[in-house]
């Protein structure tokens, strides 16, 4: 019916904004560990299989989200004796149920509480009740009669003890399941993410900046070192065209990737090989030809 | 040389102002706050076994006696039941179920006899249930006019669209309009306590307080007031299926009659499952120690007006005690019970996979 649409909406509105806060690992752990990257080249995250099991979980919190309620409410009454089983409070418990689960798996989905998160979650749940109770006022009900019939439904079911424990319940028995299950992945089988963030949270401090290595300046450039007799025997021999990352001398040992550092790589293929021994080879025989022109003059 | 150290801003104010304007509407580097690159301060839980094991553990030791509180007080709750339907050729109402129909001008009366084994104490409430009977069908739960049934004149006169085919009867608008109204429950149910000298003693009913204050108060009210009803109900019909008129329910009293009558209020409250009951009669407690009601035998004496063999439904008269946690209904406790032993034996299950796994999540290099 047309009344639990505008409760819907706010929630929808609100948790579609939630996710641009939404980090599990910063910056620079992202850099430091590229890997973390690969889950979505190879679409882990978003294939059938997570579809199906998606649509399992659903079909699970669709049956305790009605029948708990259900059953908790066939045959009972208000603690005064009065109706609780009526289709209005039957409605406003199986939806405060719903939103209540979808509140609680929202806090397990979200990994980074900064204060946008936080006011956006509990304002959420907050807006809910707001306007539930705004919905069933005396007030709205005297000046749109036919639109918000449901009046003093709120007021008198979501104060019964029997009510709230209901919803408790029912959030419970949906949230449980989810929880066991991600423990046990974590244990059994933890993604590159889980791997990340538990070595984050146990090194306190972030990852260190880039530090400018020492390295030992050569006087010597390298276009003249290149000019050596035997450099260009050591070129032709191909053995650059192994990745091995070059060894420097530095005050700090680093293990970071290549990538962290900034540093252009150069894996030099054949063509490129032939232009520089040419280029040298036309160098050298300029110099050789000058200097020849020196020692004739 | 000398033309590279002039500066060219002046020169060619229009390029160098583009560029420079170009340059800064170009520059798309978002500030350097914590907001924009998405470093605020915040908390970054991760499921851990120090964080999860203890909770499933709590949960089930939080649960399990919250689910033996709510068993044990359930099965404190007295409730008494009894079928009065009369589908057997045995039973009491037999012959009044196979004569009354909606048109039976005649009343049938029938009387049930039955026996508390133990004394009911505090206020006792009784109740009459329905089963098979579809309150909550979609078509039926629209056709009423709240306005109508707010005392608003217009509704009162011309009633909403929704109440078709009971809108009208003849030419006269129908007052209230609609299925749940014209369906109204309007059988009376007398109860009387037959002492150990075989005389019989009427139980005192009270009538009300059985309705919500949000609907006797806000919801429904009477057109014009609640005096002279018979003069603001003119020129409206009452209900087909209705023996008397909405302003005849309870002349007794005008704080009962008309809209605002408990046992209509009442009924209008649409049930949502097919078997309900709704509050008819309190029993109020008795000053002193005695029970309010003594155990012993009782008879019930049944006006039968409403028919429900004709859809398979059933008709019972319930007598029940109330507690902190409403009427009696065991599937609270035994779910908790039941939730919180999973959840515990969850806890020890993790914890064992917990201890097996651990080690070799700790030593897990994340692959490079």
């Amino acid at each position: 019916m047309t009344d639990y649409f505008i409760p819907r909406s706010a929630e929808l509105s609100l948790c579609f904004s939630e996710p641009l806060f939404l980090q599990d690992v910063n910056d620079r752990w992202s850099l430091q560990h590229p890997q973390l990257y690969c889950p979505g080249q190879k679409n882990q995250y978003f294939n059938k299989k997570a579809f199906a099991s998606c649509v399992m979980h659903s079909c699970y919190s669709s049956l305790i989200l009605f029948f708990i309620p259900w059953a908790a409410m066939r045959d009972t009454v208000r603690d005064d004796g009065k109706d609780i089983a009526n289709y209005q409070s039957f409605a406003l418990l199986t939806q405060t149920c719903l939103l209540i689960v979808v509140f609680t798996q929202l806090c397990l989905d979200t990994y980074y509480w900064s204060a946008v998160n936080h006011f956006f979650v509990w304002g959420s749940i907050a807006a809910y009740f707001a306007i539930t109770f705004t919905m069933y006022s005396n007030g709205m009900f005297y000046i749109f009669t036919s639109t918000f019939p449901f009046v003093g439904t709120a007021r008198n079911s979501l104060n019964q003890p029997n009510v709230w424990l209901t919803i408790f319940l029912s959030s419970l028995l949906c949230i449980l399941p989810v929880v066991a299950f991600r423990f046990i992945l974590i244990q059994l089988r933890p993604t590159i993410n889980d791997k990340v963030r538990y070595k984050m949270r146990k090194e306190v401090l972030p990852a260190p900046a880039p530090r400018r290595l020492l390295r030992r300046r050569s006087t010597r450039s390298g276009y003249a070192f290149s000019h050596s007799q035997g450099y260009g025997e050591l070129i032709t021999s191909q053995n650059f065209l192994m990745k091995r990352p070059l060894k420097r001398a530095s005050l700090f040992p680093q293990t970071d990737s290549p990538i962290f550092q900034n540093q252009p790589q150069h894996y030099l293929d054949h063509q490129q090989i032939k232009k520089l021994t040419d280029s040298m080879n036309g160098g050298l025989s300029l110099l050789l030809k000058r200097r020849v022109a020196i020692l004739v003059t | 040389m000398m033309a590279s150290s002039y500066n060219a801003k002046e020169e060619d104010g229009h390029h160098s102002g583009a560029s420079s304007g170009a340059g800064a509407a170009k520059n798309r580097k978002p500030d350097n706050t914590a907001f924009k690159q998405q470093r605020l301060p915040a908390w970054q839980p991760i499921l851990t076994a120090g964080s999860v094991l203890p909770a499933f553990f709590v949960i089930g030791l939080i649960f399990i006696p919250i689910g033996i509180g709510l068993y044990v007080t359930s099965n404190n709750i007295r409730e008494f039941e009894i079928d009065y339907t009369g589908e057997s050729s045995n039973s009491p109402c037999y012959s009044c179920a196979k004569n009354v129909t909606w048109n039976s001008t005649e009343p049938c009366f029938c009387t049930v006899n039955f026996t508390l084994e133990r004394p009911f104490e505090s206020n006792v409430f009784m109740y009459y249930g329905l089963s098979n009977f579809y309150q909550n069908h979609r078509r039926y739960v629209k056709s009423r006019d709240d306005r109508q049934l707010n005392g608003d004149p217009s509704s009162l006169r011309n009633p909403s669209k929704e109440c078709e085919p009971y809108r009208t009867s003849g030419d006269l608008p129908i007052a209230p309009c609609g299925a749940i109204a014209n369906s109204l429950f309007n059988d009376s149910l007398v109860l009387y306590y037959i002492d150990s000298n075989n005389s019989q003693s009427e139980v005192p009913l009270v009538k009300k307080g059985i309705a919500w204050w949000t609907d006797k108060h806000v919801k429904f009210k009477n057109p014009g007031g609640n005096s002279n009803l018979t003069a603001a109900f003119q020129g409206t019909a009452k209900p087909v299926n209705w023996r008397k008129a909405v302003y005849e329910l309870d002349p007794s009293d005008p704080e009962n009659n008309g809209f605002i009558n408990e046992d209509f209020i009442v009924w209008m409250r649409t049930a949502a499952l097919p078997t309900f009951r709704k509050l008819y009669r309190i029993i109020q407690k008795k000053p002193g120690a005695t029970p309010t009601l003594p155990s012993g035998n009782y008879v019930l004496h049944i006006t039968y007006n409403y028919p429900v063999l004709s859809f398979d439904g059933r008709k019972r008269m319930i007598l029940s005690t109330i507690s902190w946690m409403g009427g009696k209904n065991p599937f609270l406790g035994i779910a908790y019970i039941t939730v919180g032993s999973i959840c515990f034996f969850l806890g020890v299950v993790l914890l064992i996979i917990h201890h097996k796994y651990d080690n070799r999540n700790t030593s897990a290099d994340i692959p490079s």
